[in-house]
């Protein structure tokens, strides 16, 4: 008698094999579909409107940000410096911190649902700086910006002119343009602080000894291969000039002749403008990114070394657009001296809506984007024009470059200020950058806005 | 005929009656002991026992699926009589009961897998009855026939129908008829034109929710076929029917009519007060509940339409967790796994429970993962736990099918008792 | 019993409770999956009633009849399945219907032989009835003892 053996044939198991496989790809499904609701979770309280938001606090514990209360229970004006930085949750601007942050300021995680509502951010911004930066542009407009090239903490970021979220947005017809951006992350015509990045083309390129002993004359106006005129602000001229001389000078005809000069390929510009985050002639370029704030990526047209488009584009002005933030991120790389500087960073510490506290992780640093010994060389030449020409800078061990940039904007034509720079005292060791929009003679100086802002940072703990 | 061993029916009676009392205590949490409690309490131990005892009398055989089907529809009825409020559900506790005994009848009349197959022409005449209510009472009254006390969706009933016509024994496949020198298989063809009809019925109907449910039962029935007759499904087939069904789904998504486009493209988030309206309060609802969600009756979703049909499964989640909900959903998965703990004996069976499998998943899917904002949302019901009548009957009479493949019967019970 | 207070004091304690009761809940379904495995065994003395056991016996190999349709034939979805050329790849179909195992012939070119007579027809089984199919050889024999 055989053994009894009763078990399901073959082809009929295969029917059960068919059944896992359809329960397999469906618990697979749901499995995904749980992870991904509990994920988003967050992104749906906030996108629905359904979430509360808590408090953005700046470095000392000073409010910028309550979504507990209402601003305008706050001092009037209290954060009319940070409006357009903050931000708010009204949803009017985008590229806020608040608004790129709104899911890990909620008063909500899936665990502990609103919890006791404690969530904050606490951000590395100084609000006593930032007022007095601020106040400091008087009546004018623009932007500065300033972070710890050591640490990436931002320590001042303004916006001018500004909003002020506490008196929400019911004349929001009436607001001076550009009130509801921060300029610092918008691009702008860098003007002569963009020879600095041609210098350190040129440092690269050539090496730096050769550049420093390039002699070129100026007489006022320079003709060149392409017979176009380029003029200098200095209608006499500057004579015959070393590099030091020319950068002191800002002396266009100078960078124009570097530019054209055989010794720097127009190619080895273009290499090393794309390695500092250039979007050259419409290639793709990475856009920066600070705490999900967006920062656009500086852009040029170069193509014809002999031509004074490319010229006048290598000198900071033509099709030249360069962000506040850039020139900040590139002044920090220059300032330790690597020509890798490390990331801006926003926000130091998170505390979730259970209170429970986290240090959030340091942005990492840039590559290479140009070498040390180009870093170092430029660091020096941006020192001694502090030493020769901004007595009151010379205290914080600044380097500095300032840049006029020529503004036709819809028949109207204005000169723009800018100052790019570093300081290298330990009291603040801060790379900067500072823009004053339609500036006259007379009125407040960019070096006089850097002055107050590194007194406040120095001041700070 | 005794059997040697019997599965132990007190036990599982009392895992049942567990479940439920630990979850009425925690309604009670909620609410405190009230007379609502206690009375939805009463209901639902009372079905549980003389479900159980009914059961103990009736068919011995197997009562996996029998159990599986009282614990969720006691769940569910505590669910659905807990959103925003302690409402004791009596309608759907009483399609609960009534999915239960159609349960029962569908089991002893298919049972028999081959008196099931010689029935087919019934199931045929069943099927186009059904198919022509439907485009009959269109138009002008919906789909929905109005009995007074009870509305029938008859496309509801369409599917159990459908899944008897996809399933087929071997012997069906291999005899085949012979027709201007063509070899084919009759019962093939008729599958083939009873999709289209469908198709063509949902079409015409512009309710295109049920139809990737029809289509994956006859896709799975189709495949069975073939499957049966291969030692493996060989490479090409496979490419060959996954290209197919690509193909077929990029056609019917850019074909596809604008009322049915409107729903594939729909971003819930820039029109939250409008067609997003639902998912977007859905969704929420998910969030707020967490993973243990807000305790029963303190939710809010019941004010947003369809909260305990189409969106019910975030219902269930807002007030008892996510957890709850997704083990809810697992336990309704327990009675197509019952398959896999009883192998079906018959082809036609085995048939039949793969096309009940492949209908209450597709659901799911549908119902949950289109109310999640994962695909487009088709206002399907979810099995066993969405309130509404037909769904429950028909649910009810796919168990039974998955029952008969538990415990077939090949045997008259004249023979057998002489 | 104010639960509302104890509640206030407690604020973890209603999700505690929910998750011991949603996890219990779970292990009671579990359970049920469990017993269905266990049901297993049922099925198969389920099978055992409905298909008496009987197998068939060919030299050495014995196949089980396991499911209501059983195929003999070369082809690989064949369950008894043998690579002589003189059978057909479907060559007969082994049913169980109504309490009996019946025997056909799937119309192949060499025929089936049922106790030493060509079938025409579906031929009930019985046990120790000798089928023929090509060379092969198959007695009907009952698996094990079934009385009642």
């Amino acid at each position: 008698m055989a053994e009894l053996d009763i078990s399901a044939p073959r082809s009929m198991r295969r029917a059960g094999v068919f059944a896992t496989l359809l329960l397999i790809g469906f618990i697979g499904a749901f499995i995904y579909l749980g992870f991904t609701l509990v994920e988003e979770s967050p992104e749906y309280m906030t996108r629905s409107g359904a979430a509360s938001y808590g408090v953005v606090y700046d470095r000392s514990g000073d409010v910028l940000f309550d979504g507990t209360k209402a601003l305008s229970s706050y001092p009037s004006g209290h954060f009319a410096d940070i409006g357009n930085v903050i931000g708010d949750t009204s949803g009017q601007m985008k590229n806020t911190l608040v608004a790129r942050n709104m899911e890990e300021l909620a008063n909500y995680s899936f665990m502990y649902g609103k919890g006791s509502g404690k969530t904050s951010l606490k951000t590395t911004l100084s609000h006593a700086a930032n007022t007095a930066v601020y106040k400091a542009f008087g009546k004018k407009n623009g932007t500065a910006i300033a972070y710890n090239w050591k640490t990436g903490e931002v320590l001042v970021c303004v916006s001018k002119p500004s909003v002020d979220p506490a008196a929400g947005y019911a004349n929001i017809d009436k607001l001076a343009e550009g009130s509801l951006l921060c300029k610092a992350f918008l691009p702008t015509v860098p003007g002569s602080t963009q020879k600095v990045s041609t210098l350190l083309a040129a440092y690269e390129t050539m090496g730096v000894d050769a550049v420093n002993k390039t002699e070129y004359n100026c007489t006022g106006s320079w003709l060149n291969a392409s017979g176009q005129r380029i003029n200098c602000h200095e209608s006499k001229g500057h004579g015959k000039q070393t590099l030091q001389k020319a950068f002191e000078n800002s002396c266009n005809p100078y960078f124009a002749q570097l530019v054209q000069s055989d010794k720097l390929p127009l190619s080895r510009i273009i290499e090393t403008y794309t390695r500092m985050g250039y979007s050259v002639n419409g290639a793709a370029a990475d856009t920066l990114e600070m705490n999900g704030i967006r920062i656009s990526a500086a852009s040029t047209t170069l193509k014809d070394a002999k031509d004074f488009d490319t010229q006048w584009g290598c000198l900071g002005q033509g099709t030249t657009l360069v962000s506040p933030f850039q020139l900040m991120l590139w002044e920090g790389a220059i300032a330790n001296q690597s020509g890798i500087a490390v990331m801006p960073n926003m926000l130091s510490e998170k505390t979730d809506v259970s209170g429970a506290v986290t240090l959030l992780p340091t942005p990492g640093k840039t590559g290479q984007m140009f070498t040390a010994e180009a870093a170092a060389a430029a660091n020096a030449v941006m020192t001694e024009n502090v030493k020769k020409n901004y007595s009151a800078l010379v205290k914080y061990k600044c380097g500095v470059k300032s840049g006029t940039a020529q503004i036709t904007d819809g028949g109207k034509e204005y000169e723009n200020s800018l100052l790019a720079g570093f300081s290298a005292d330990d009291r603040c060791p801060v790379a900067f950058c500072i823009l004053i929009e339609q500036y006259k003679k007379g009125e407040v100086t960019t070096a006089q806005i850097a002055k107050t802002m590194l007194d406040k940072i120095a001041a700070l703990k | 005929m005794a059997v040697s061993k019997t599965i132990s029916h007190p036990f599982l009676l009392l895992l049942v009656l567990i479940a439920h009392t630990v979850m009425l205590l925690l309604v009670a949490l909620s609410f405190g002991f009230t007379t609502e409690v206690l009375k939805i309490g009463c209901y639902i131990l009372t079905a549980d026992l003389v479900g159980s005892i009914v059961l103990q009398f009736v068919h011995r055989e197997s009562c996996t699926v029998d159990t599986v089907m009282l614990l969720v529809m006691g769940m569910s009825t505590i669910y659905q009589s807990c959103f925003g409020g302690l409402q004791f559900a009596l309608r759907h506790f009483l399609f609960g009961i009534g999915a239960f005994i159609m349960c029962q009848i569908s089991y002893l009349l298919v049972r028999n897998p081959y008196r099931a197959e010689k029935l087919k022409p019934l199931w045929y005449i069943c099927f186009f009855l059904l198919v022509g209510a439907i485009f009959a009472l269109t138009g002008s009254r919906g789909i929905w026939i109005d009995l007074g006390f009870i509305t029938l969706q008859p496309s509801e009933f369409v599917k159990p129908v459908f899944v008897l016509i996809a399933a087929s024994s071997i012997s069906t496949q291999l005899h085949k008829k012979t027709l201007w020198g063509i070899h084919f298989v009759p019962d093939n063809l008729m599958l083939i034109l009873c999709t289209v009809v469908i198709a063509g019925l949902q079409w015409y109907c512009r309710d295109l929710g049920s139809l990737p449910t029809f289509v994956a039962v006859a896709g799975c029935g189709m495949l069975l076929r073939f499957y049966y007759l291969r030692e493996k499904m060989s490479f090409r087939l496979i490419v060959f029917l996954a290209v197919c069904a690509v193909g077929a789904g990029i056609a019917a998504w850019n074909l596809a009519p604008a009322y049915v486009q409107e729903r594939l493209h729909t971003n819930i988030w820039a029109d939250m007060s409008g067609s997003g309206y639902q998912q977007v309060k859905a969704l929420v609802a998910i969030a707020e509940g967490g993973w243990f969600g807000k305790g029963a009756g303190n939710g809010t979703l019941h004010n947003v339409a369809a909260s305990n049909t189409d969106i019910v499964f975030s219902s269930i989640c807002e007030e008892w967790g996510l957890f709850t909900g997704m083990m809810t959903v697992i336990l309704v998965l327990f009675l197509p796994m019952s398959m896999l703990a009883v192998p079906p004996r018959s082809y036609y069976h085995s048939g039949l429970a793969i096309g009940v499998a492949a209908v209450i998943m597709v659901q799911m899917t549908l119902n949950i993962f289109g109310s999640c904002n994962l695909i487009p949302f088709t206002g399907v019901t979810l099995p066993f736990i969405s309130q509404g009548g037909s769904s429950m009957l028909s649910c009810g009479i796919l168990a039974g099918f998955l029952k008969a493949a538990q415990a077939p019967v090949l045997t008259q019970k004249k023979k057998a008792a002489a | 019993m104010d639960l509302s207070q104890f509640f206030a004091q407690y604020p973890n304690m209603r999700e505690l409770l929910t998750a011991i009761a949603v996890i219990f809940v779970d292990i009671c379904g579990l359970m049920i999956l469990v017993s269905a495995v266990r049901e297993r065994a049922h099925g198969d003395a389920l099978w055992t009633r409905e298909g008496h056991a009987l197998m068939l016996k060919c030299g050495e190999d014995v196949f089980p009849l396991g499911a209501a349709e059983v195929v003999i034939g070369r082809h690989p979805a064949s369950d008894i399945r043998f690579l002589d050329a003189d059978i057909s790849r479907f060559h007969a179909l082994i049913s169980l219907s109504n309490g009996k195992w019946r025997i056909e012939d799937l119309g192949g070119a060499n025929g089936v032989t049922v106790n030493g007579t060509r079938i025409t027809a579906p031929r009930v089984l019985h046990t120790s009835d000798v089928i023929v199919i090509g060379k092969r050889k198959f007695t009907v024999i009952k698996g094990k003892k079934e009385e009642s």
